[in-house]
């Protein structure tokens, strides 16, 4: 039998274990996708174009090819820190991360996919997990006011925002769920997978059917942009920034049953609109990986299909003086 | 003894169903460094395999 004294030293040793994880997580996790997005901001000061989104610009968008196109410099060229799995608030931060370290750019490029742009961002804390994880240690409390979770959720996020074993929990995770599915795989027919997953996973994230995406385009005609995707806006406004918003290209099926509908048409007008103070360029782009062998899987672009939207970006975008030139953008 | 059955004892001592160790293996309960780093072993396993549980799972490489 143990005495409770002699208890109270094993809790003290567990407790002493669980700082030095929290240590070793923080340490395991300083290269984590989001701190690498980061670090790149951080190097990249003279950039003078931000392309930000999600992973469709993460994959989509090749700033060598796109430099070339748009006669930059590398050097003062453009800078991705678009994230994968990122809603707009993540965006927001990066930007706002961007700035604060020196980047000022004359040209924001946005690629948004559906109806990122209006629908507003809900989190559960089960939900922060993977590149999510920039919520806890970017701008934590500020970015607070642009999403909403559960009063339970905004307790536990208020009381463990700053422990690193719970902040990256994800990164942790992921290496044992890889090897997961490598363990999966043994014996099995060979999934088609790429940087972000299982390309079949992602079918997952478009909409359910074309009157589900009808219905869902028409409720977000009644709203105005999400908060996020506003102060972005204005923001990058008040930098003094041309704003590029651009249609992610799709592929063929998707185009045909969301994009090319009366309703989508109809909503982007809405966009417009919305937009219309802060002189923001479309760039419909949704159609120019025409092809579907230029995407990866049901959304991102493949390597070709990148350098080819990459390329087309810089060709439209061909910065003089500061300036978008201006051409039609379509 | 055989080895499964002196196996199950460990693990049914390190688990806390039985108040004895199986012969042969020196630590007690009183060994309060041994339980503490063991409890923070079972955390560690705990943390490593608790993520996300939803059917289409993102992981950035």
């Amino acid at each position: 039998m143990i005495t409770r004294r002699q208890l109270g030293w094993t809790a003290f040793i567990l407790a002493g274990f669980l700082l030095a994880m929290n240590f070793g997580v923080a340490y395991l996790t300083r290269n984590s996708v989001p701190r690498r997005v980061m670090r790149h901001a951080r190097d990249s000061q003279p950039a003078r174009v931000i392309a930000l989104g999600n992973s469709l610009m993460a994959a989509g968008f090749e700033e060598p090819v796109f430099d070339s196109a748009a006669g930059l410099t590398a050097q003062e060229g453009a800078v991705n820190l678009s994230l994968g799995a990122s809603s707009p608030v993540e965006q927001l931060l990066l930007l706002r991360y961007a700035l604060a370290h020196g980047i000022r750019p004359h040209t924001l490029i946005y690629g948004f996919y559906d109806l990122q742009l209006s629908q507003p961002v809900e989190f559960s804390a089960n939900d922060m997990i993977g590149n999510h994880a920039v919520l806890y240690y970017l701008e934590p409390i500020y970015a607070r006011q642009f999403y909403s979770m559960s009063a339970r959720d905004s307790l536990q996020f208020k009381a463990l925002h700053n422990v690193p074993m719970f902040a990256d929990r994800g990164a942790i995770w992921s290496k044992v769920e890889i090897l997961r599915r490598s363990m999966a795989q043994q014996g099995m027919p060979q999934q088609n997978t790429n940087q972000f997953g299982k390309a079949a996973d992602f079918s997952l994230l478009e909409p359910a059917s074309a009157d589900a995406f009808r219905k869902d385009c028409e409720a977000a005609q009644q709203l105005p942009l999400a908060p996020p995707v506003a102060e972005l806006i204005r923001q990058a406004h008040e930098a003094n920034m041309d704003i590029v918003l651009v249609e992610m290209p799709m592929r063929q099926s998707h185009r045909a049953q969301f994009y090319e509908t009366k309703w989508w048409t109809d909503y982007m007008s809405h966009v417009r609109d919305l937009l219309q103070p802060y002189h923001v360029t479309f760039v419909d782009a949704g159609d120019w990986a025409a092809d579907d062998s230029l995407f990866d899987d049901p959304l991102h672009l493949s390597q070709r299909g990148a350098r080819l939207f990459s390329q087309r970006m810089g060709e439209l975008l061909s910065v003089k003086a500061g300036q978008i030139a201006d051409n039609p953008l379509k | 003894m055989t080895y499964l059955f002196w196996f199950r004892q460990l693990l049914e001592y390190l688990a806390g169903e039985i108040d004895s160790p199986p012969d042969g293996f020196s630590v007690r309960l009183t060994t309060i460094l041994f339980w503490g780093l063991w409890w923070g072993v079972l955390a560690a396993i705990v943390y490593i395999f608790s993520g996300q549980s939803s059917k289409f799972i993102y992981i950035d490489f």
